[in-house]
């Protein structure tokens, strides 16, 4: 059963026999190995796999950091880069939220929101800091508008960074493992501020992360991806309607989800494990 | 009874806040004032408070008796459940962001005296003690973690003040703040013993014990009677003018050859840090020449320009400008290449990226590299003026040794010594002021 909104009707990813080889010292690595996904308008797609099993490189060819070796990636309709135009040029309608964050320090939190409207000229300045707060505030940000990322939580930093994103209109979201370096009370947190901004936003989110838990919570597909080269293993519905909330860990359906899947991501983890790891 | 109360009502009030954990160390000053918008309560055995997503525009300081304080569940405290005496505050929930709700449930178990205190007065006032209002808040912060136990993701909404840390105040009263909490550690008290340590020292071993190699150095009395004669031995004390003109030309030449090095340095580093193929071309024969001590430089100097005073200038400025370029370059390396795909992915030019991002990120290692800069400016002059000029502090030095003046010698070390200082803080100064975002997240971080 999928459930992908029904408003929804941008951020269509179709990711097509994608390889990437990796040739740093001649010994070529095979990181990503025709790996095939769909991914619906509006649908928050989980991406889980353990560190190091290429599926960053996968979030790095749809924004365009790296190039591809072979396959096709397209976006509603257009080729974001295939094996003959192997590297697509980053843009506000595909925006990263970064493992470690990478909000500006030297400019405060509205000032780091209001930056891609600004710098592409959609926006004037002021209407842009009107959007702003109110977008921040939404997101339960007032009051930290003009004090630096360094001042507020790493939480907060973190929904800052969402709505800075969100601030450009994107077609897709792509999160690699934005709440890795939370602790968990936070995270919890973390996770239902992002259901709540999403409900309201509706966009395609690409969400990577090494936790089953988190996967299944916030996704409606889970993709567990195999351990080095990276392609999908087992792709999981998660029947539980949204919107979800916190009761929804408890709940037998989560629970039976988690066993369904916890031996795919054991055994992927073990592989890994087993092959050294390795950050990629 | 009660008129006696009232009389001694705001005494007590102040002796309640100091027993509390967030007032504790406040000032009698600031104690007056809280005590001031303070309304003492009464509740009997039983009675209910306040509860639990009630407005919470008010906190409560325990006079008396004994409250019962249950969080709501939502809150995830590690105990729900807790008592507050004597000096305990609750209510404190309008003190967090966005919070205008009551978190817990509050009642009297026995008959209980409260002193409630407006939590929009209470912050308007602590906004306006720039010193004492923040660390008030910060007490607020560690009395919530401490006696309350509450998830981290709640402490961090407890409010910042827009005390010294936020946008109201000006770099100046921030660096004003900064320097009244020096004066209030111990540091600067540390600091004047190294200095009476130093001196004592210098006067024990000259002039006391007489030590095998201090026995021909000029003495501290010496010297000092020399520096404040009105008609000096050697010719040079704080009365004649002939002091002042080495000091200015020497703050000249540092003057131009700093402001050139910086110029020059950063555009350099920059371009070092920003092409590749810029560096592959430059870097060796950069790296090859920056060792050269500027000695070696003095001859060449010394041809190269037929006036001595560029001369001098030129190898002052080349320290510099090593030092500078090194740093910038250093600089724009060691930003994080997630800026720079997070400036892609939001649209950012080639030149925006730059401006936003390159030399925002360089800024705090360009700082360094000008502390460094400025130093090694004046470290290099002195070197130049030794060898070559008319005026100076360095020729001073040299000239003193010469003619065997020398407590002029030591007069000419320590004036030295403190430009040089006063030219490393300018410098600092100028840093702070150009990266607020640093000086605050290393105030917050205390360091």
């Amino acid at each position: 059963m999928r459930r992908p909104p029904a408003a929804a009707t941008r951020g269509h990813i179709r990711i097509e026999d994608v390889v990437k080889i990796y040739d740093p010292a001649g010994a070529a690595v095979l990181a990503v190995d025709h790996c095939t996904l769909e991914i619906e308008p509006g649908e928050i797609c989980m991406i889980v796999g353990p560190s190091g099993c290429g599926k960053t490189t996968l979030l790095n060819a749809i924004a365009g950091f790296h190039e591809i070796t072979s396959g096709r990636i397209v976006m509603d309709g257009e080729v974001l880069c295939s094996t003959e135009q192997p590297q697509s040029t980053p843009g506000p309608d595909r925006i990263v939220v970064f493992q470690n964050g990478a909000l500006f320090p030297w400019k405060s939190n509205l000032e780091n929101v209001i930056f891609g409207p600004v710098m592409q000229g959609k926006l004037a300045r002021k209407e842009a800091v009107d959007k702003g707060r109110a977008m921040m505030s939404d997101a339960g940000l007032s009051g930290v508008e003009h004090n630096y990322p360094g001042e507020v939580s790493s939480g907060m930093r973190r929904r800052v960074e969402i709505v800075r994103a969100l601030m450009n209109d994107p077609k897709v979201l792509l999160l690699d493992e934005p709440y890795r370096a939370l602790d968990s009370l936070t995270k919890s947190v973390m996770h239902e501020a992002l259901l709540e901004i999403y409900y309201k936003n509706k966009v395609t989110i690409f969400f990577i992360t090494h936790d089953l838990e988190e996967a299944i919570f916030l996704g409606h597909r889970v993709a567990i991806m195999t351990t080095r080269p990276c392609k999908p293993k087992k792709v999981l519905n998660v029947d539980i309607p949204h919107p979800r909330d916190y009761g929804v860990l408890t709940s037998k359906r989560f629970r039976e989800l988690i066993e369904e899947t916890n031996d795919a991501v054991h055994e992927e983890a073990l592989k890994a494990f087993q092959a050294g790891e390795k950050e990629g | 009874m009660e008129a006696a109360l009232r009389a001694g009502a705001a005494d007590d009030a102040i002796a309640v806040l100091r027993d509390s954990t967030p007032f504790g160390d406040a000032s009698d000053a600031l104690l007056a004032r809280i005590a001031a918008l303070a309304r003492p309560a009464r509740y009997d055995a039983g009675e209910r408070i306040y509860s639990a997503d009630d407005l919470a525009d008010d906190l409560f300081v325990v006079v008396s008796g004994r409250v019962e304080h249950v969080f709501k569940p939502e809150v995830h405290a590690r105990e729900a459940q807790k008592r507050v005496t004597r000096g305990g505050v609750f209510g404190w929930a309008g003190l967090l962001l966005g919070q205008t709700r009551r978190l817990a449930t509050v009642s009297a178990t026995e008959p209980t005296e409260v002193l409630r205190i407006e939590t929009e007065a209470l912050v308007k006032l602590l906004e306006s003690e720039p010193l004492e209002g923040p660390r008030v808040m910060e007490r607020f912060a560690t009395m919530i973690q401490r006696d309350f136990a509450v998830p981290q993701s709640l402490l961090a909404q407890v409010r910042r003040l827009s005390g010294p840390l936020t946008e109201e105040m000006s770099s100046l009263s921030l660096t004003m703040y900064r320097v009244s909490l020096w004066l209030r550690s111990p540091r600067p008290y540390l600091m004047l013993i190294g200095f009476a340590l130093f001196l004592g020292f210098w006067y024990l071993a000259v002039e006391v014990w007489k030590l095998p190699r201090f026995r021909e150095m000029p003495g501290i009395t010496a010297v000092v009677k020399e520096w404040f004669a009105k008609s000096p031995t050697y010719g040079l004390s704080l009365y004649t003018e002939e002091y002042y003109k080495h000091i200015i030309v020497s703050i000249w030449r540092v003057t131009q050859a700093f402001f050139l090095a910086t110029i020059l340095g950063v555009t350099f580093g920059l371009l070092l840090g920003w092409s590749r193929t810029f560096k592959e071309y430059v870097f060796p024969v950069f790296e090859m020449l920056r060792p050269i001590p500027i000695l070696a430089w003095v001859p060449l100097a010394i041809v190269m320009f037929i006036a001595t005073e560029s001369a001098v200038v030129y190898l002052a400025f080349l320290a510099s400008f090593f030092a500078t370029a090194l740093n910038t370059m250093l600089g724009v390396e060691s930003i994080d290449e997630s800026y720079i795909r997070a400036a892609d992915c939001l649209g950012a030019n080639q030149w925006q990226q730059f401006r936003h991002v390159i030399l925002p990120g360089a800024l705090p290692f360009i700082f360094t590299g000008l502390q460094i800069s400025i130093g090694v400016s004046w470290f290099s002059l002195v070197a130049a003026e030794m060898v070559s000029g008319q005026y100076g502090l360095g020729y001073v030095i040299n000239t003193s040794y010469v003619m065997v003046r020398y407590p002029t010698i030591v007069i000419g070390m320590v004036t030295l010594g403190m430009v040089g200082y006063a030219t490393s803080a300018l410098v600092r100064l100028a840093g702070d002021y150009l990266m607020e975002w640093r000086v605050r997240e290393l105030a917050l971080a205390e360091r």
